[in-house]
């Protein structure tokens, strides 16, 4: 008998070494969960600035109230102290603080450093606040596709906002509070502290003041051309950095329209970026680049600089007819160099080159300028375009691609295109941020430009570069034209589609143009989407791109060129 | 074996009864401990059970010292009284308006504010009868027929306490039972044919309850259900884990906050295995077992088969109930409602188990040198 006792004693006492001494630290882990209340400690959001500093969103102070019922002693007696303080119906807070089944419930959302404070000196038991603070965009309309906006809950959802938020959001911390089985506060509960990690800063390549001048002047051309849309994009050509981006129509960041979700997801797309359209004339330019670097090369297919293209307005290819915009009536389409054909913009002579170049060498050329892919630019949603497979093109469309149709870009897409053709032949990476930093202001990461390819050669650069500022001097261009500043470009002007047949009277109007045409310092496309009235690229596009190139000069304190 | 100890005589066992008084001390800092911070927020002051304790304490105390005055005996005759009794307090359980229902059983009957629990005292009537009716004739125990009444008087405490339901109780009452009638001398064979059926009831037993199935299953994987069956096992082995070896403290329990139920009377172990830790459980039980061992000691020095028969069987239900409620609490059998003797809070089985060890104290009182039955084991 004393046997069996002593053998069960040896049991147990075995099963309690088992449990105390070898599962501790295991069931220690286990148990700590239902000790423990945690009260959010939340990390500041980082703030966005332009390249100069400029606050584009920021934060103010709130705070949210609430409760722990169960820690609450005298649920209506607190009703009646906190009625006063957070200005809420005295019944629905009694009730809220009285209903047990739930561990948690919130107060009051986003309110101010005042209330907080006064709930501070009244110390109810079981009633919490934590920061919750409200974003704030000082410039309202700013940039809004760009810089996007946050979440109900304050986490990143569009735009910038949206692509860094693990940068913006920071770490979240916690203050443990140590309760009872339901939730009581210990008399001297040891409140562990794990402080929040505050949000990086985000500091954009973006300039407050080229965007707000390009919005101002898009804004104008929306109006007086009563067009659908308008956007434009200023890059630095030199490492494709984004200067400005504009979408119009905007909305206000500060009050979005988040009860309309159609309008919503208009307003806010960032349409530069993920929207395509087919290019139209200023695709020239690629096409124009593609020759120039062949015949550089030796290539004897290339035309060359000096050959006179044919005079008829049209071509006919694969059995289709491809006329050019204009009649030739007047002569001016007659006996055309490149440079004339870029001035005049005339598109049987680009379709001569597309075929000349033949399929191959033409599509290593669109590759090489990234059609078909993305951009790689720091943002969501990015659109690759639509650009036939080289497998399926047949002549006919790669000789309307010769003069941009028959593809289709995002304007991003075009405008790198065409900053690389001209910039030397170096295709950089589009970027929108140009450094991060810690809140107490030190550098903690700032971007490099990504050269992702070589498109053409210096020399073919500068040649092209020399065509383009003659279009901006004696063609189409000639809007954009401000004496002594080597403005150069080309005009585009797309007549819509819709569901595959041309939409008549629906144009797109496009101007892409940078200078100094020798050592470009400012690229702009500018595109209005279905202008009335008159809808030529170089009538009603241009003459934004000089307006916005007026502002850059006289905001920059620019010098003339000489010669 | 039989040893004849002349200095003990008159004063006793001193040992034993101080180890008694000390578990039982013990008992109400414990209680205090376990039940404080449950006892401020439920009836606004922290010693609502630790006065209650100290009450039964008092009670027991008295009731201790008077019974060692006592020759045992005296107790002989009331062997089928006791029995009698205890089976009629057993039934007036279900008698409606003394009865008492709590986390759905039946297990009291009060009178006001005053409750007892009768299958504690059954216990101790049930060892009272068995001791009187062997030793009356020793040699009844050889054959199946003379057990008989002791296996139908077993049978019919256990029946009645299962219907309250109280599931451990019955498990402590049909141990003890095994436990003497094997002490009585009876022979393997006939053991054996009795312990069989006892064991396939077991399992029938359970399955005949849906609330003991979901027990056994929460047992065999508490955290499958931790906030259902499984609760109480997870909140047990916190405490324990949370205790390590050395303990978080006296009065420093975390599982004691409300997470713990029964903290302060069946899972009393839990807090103080977290308070003292692996530690403390080891002393804790060694105290225990020397009380045990004591006890048995005290039985094999009776003058009489009687004596033996008694002591041994009250020791016997107080090392019975110990370990049981060790194997509850350490997760090692499914969670049953079981006091741990002299330290749960709980006045009735208080005040019976140490009247109980009372008389087995005074057993070693009394004793006089007589040589020991041959057949005690």
């Amino acid at each position: 008998m004393i046997l069996v006792i002593t053998f069960l004693f040896c049991l147990f006492l075995g099963r309690f070494f088992y449990i105390q001494v070898i599962r501790k630290e295991n069931l220690h882990y286990l148990a700590l969960d239902q000790w423990t209340r945690e009260i959010p400690v939340h990390a500041g959001r980082g703030s966005i600035y332009d390249v100069n500093g400029v606050l584009l969103a920021g934060n103010d102070a709130a705070y949210t109230v609430y409760a722990r019922a169960n820690a609450v002693e005298n649920a209506s007696s607190a009703a009646a102290t906190l009625s006063g303080i957070l200005g809420v119906q005295r019944e629905e807070l009694e009730k809220k603080l009285s209903d047990r089944s739930k561990s948690e419930i919130v107060l009051l959302r986003k309110t101010g450093k005042e209330t907080v404070e006064a709930l501070a000196s009244s110390s109810i038991r079981g009633v919490y606040y934590a920061r919750d603070d409200i974003r704030v965009y000082p410039y309202g309309q700013l940039a809004c596709q760009v810089l996007g906006f946050t979440s109900f809950d304050g986490s990143g959802t569009t735009g910038v906002e949206g692509y860094y938020n693990s940068f913006l959001a920071g770490e979240d911390g916690e203050l443990l509070y140590e309760t009872d089985l339901v939730g009581v506060d210990l008399d001297n509960s040891i409140a562990a502290y794990f402080p929040a990690q505050d949000g990086l800063n985000v500091r954009l390549t973006l300039d407050y003041r080229i965007q707000s001048l390009a919005e101002q002047v898009m804004g104008q051309v929306l109006e007086t051309s009563q067009a659908k849309a308008a956007r434009a994009v200023v890059l630095d050509p030199s490492d494709c950095s984004v200067l400005a981006m504009v979408n119009l129509p905007s909305y206000d960041l500060n009050s979005i329209p988040r009860n309309d979700l159609d309008a919503l997801n208009s307003l806010s797309r960032n349409r530069v970026i993920s929207d395509i359209y087919e290019p139209g004339s200023t695709f020239k330019i690629v096409t124009a680049a593609a020759n120039i670097e062949e015949g550089l090369k030796g290539n004897s297919r290339a035309l060359p600089l000096n050959h006179v293209y044919s005079s008829s307005r049209t071509r006919v290819v694969d059995g289709t007819t491809i006329k050019c915009w204009s009649d030739h009536n007047n002569g001016k389409h007659s006996n055309q160099t490149l440079a004339e054909a870029l001035n005049n913009s005339c598109n049987p002579c680009f379709v001569d080159i597309a075929l000349s170049l033949g399929r191959e060498t033409f599509y290593d050329y669109l590759e090489a300028f990234n059609f078909g892919r993305a951009t790689g630019i720091d943002f969501a949603g990015e659109s690759i375009g639509m650009l036939l497979p080289e497998s399926i093109v047949r002549d006919c469309d790669l000789a309307r691609i010769g003069f941009g149709q028959t593809i289709a870009v995002s304007p991003l897409q075009l405008a790198c295109a065409a900053a690389s053709a001209v910039n030397g032949g170096y295709y950089y990476a589009p970027r929108l941020v140009d450094s991060f930093f810690s809140s107490d202001g030190s550098l903690q990461k700032k971007t490099q430009a990504t050269l992702l390819h070589r498109t053409v050669s210096e020399e073919t650069s500068r040649i092209l570069s020399g065509m383009l500022e003659g279009v901006v001097r004696d063609g189409s261009g000639k809007k954009a034209y401000i004496e002594g500043y080597k403005v150069a470009g080309k005009t585009g002007t797309a007549q819509k589609y819709e569901n595959g047949h041309i939409a008549q009277g629906k144009y797109v109007s496009s101007f892409v143009g940078y200078f100094p045409a020798d050592e470009p310092k400012y690229l702009a496309l500018i595109i209005v989407d279905e202008p009335q009235g008159t809808y030529y690229g170089s009538t009603v596009a241009a003459p934004c791109a000089r307006e916005i190139f007026e502002g850059i000069i006289d905001m920059m304190h620019l010098p003339r060129s000489e010669g | 074996m039989g040893r004849t100890n002349k200095t003990e005589e008159g004063r006793g066992d001193l040992l034993f009864l101080f180890a008694v008084i000390l578990l039982a001390g013990l008992g109400l800092v414990f209680v205090y401990s376990a039940s404080c911070y449950n006892a401020g927020v439920r009836y606004g002051d922290e010693f609502f059970f630790f006065k209650k304790q100290l009450i039964g304490f008092c009670i027991g105390l008295v009731c201790m010292v008077a019974v060692s005055f006592l020759p045992y005996e005296r107790l002989r005759k009331g062997g089928l009284p006791a029995l009698i009794l205890s089976l009629v307090l057993l039934a007036l359980v279900f008698v409606p308006g003394l009865g008492k229902s709590n986390y759905g059983a039946t297990r009291w009957i009060g009178f006001g504010s005053f409750t007892i629990q009768p299958s504690e005292i059954a216990k101790y009537g049930f060892v009272m009868f068995t001791a009187a009716y062997f030793a009356k004739d020793p040699g009844r125990m050889r054959g199946f027929k003379g057990i008989l009444p002791v296996l139908l008087a077993g049978l019919s405490v256990c029946v009645l306490i299962m219907l309250e339901p109280n599931m451990s109780v019955t498990m402590c009452v049909g141990a003890i039972m095994l436990g003497m009638i094997f002490l009585s001398g009876v022979s393997p064979k006939t053991l054996l044919a009795i312990c069989i059926p006892v064991l396939v009831l077991v399992p029938v037993l359970i399955i005949a309850e849906p609330y003991r199935l979901k027990r056994l299953s929460a047992y065999l994987d508490p955290w499958a259900s931790p906030r259902g069956e499984g609760y109480q096992l997870i909140q047990s082995l916190y405490a324990l884990g949370n205790g390590g070896f050395f303990g978080v403290g006296l009065f420093h329990s975390r599982q004691k906050l409300r997470f713990l139920p029964f903290a302060e009377s069946d899972f009393i172990l839990s807090v103080i295995a977290e308070e003292t830790g692996f530690l403390g459980v080891l002393l804790l039980f060694l105290l225990i077992g020397f009380v045990v061992w004591r006890g048995f000691r005290i039985a094999r020095g009776c003058r009489d088969l009687y004596g033996y028969m008694l002591v041994s069987g009250i020791t016997l239900a107080f090392a019975v109930q110990s370990v049981l409620n060790a194997l509850v609490v350490s997760g090692t059998i499914p969670p049953t409602g079981l006091p741990l003797p002299l330290i749960s809070a709980g006045n009735t089985s208080l005040i019976v188990t140490m009247t109980g060890m009372g008389v087995v104290y005074g057993a070693s009182r009394h004793k006089e040198g007589a040589s020991p039955h041959k057949i005690y084991r």
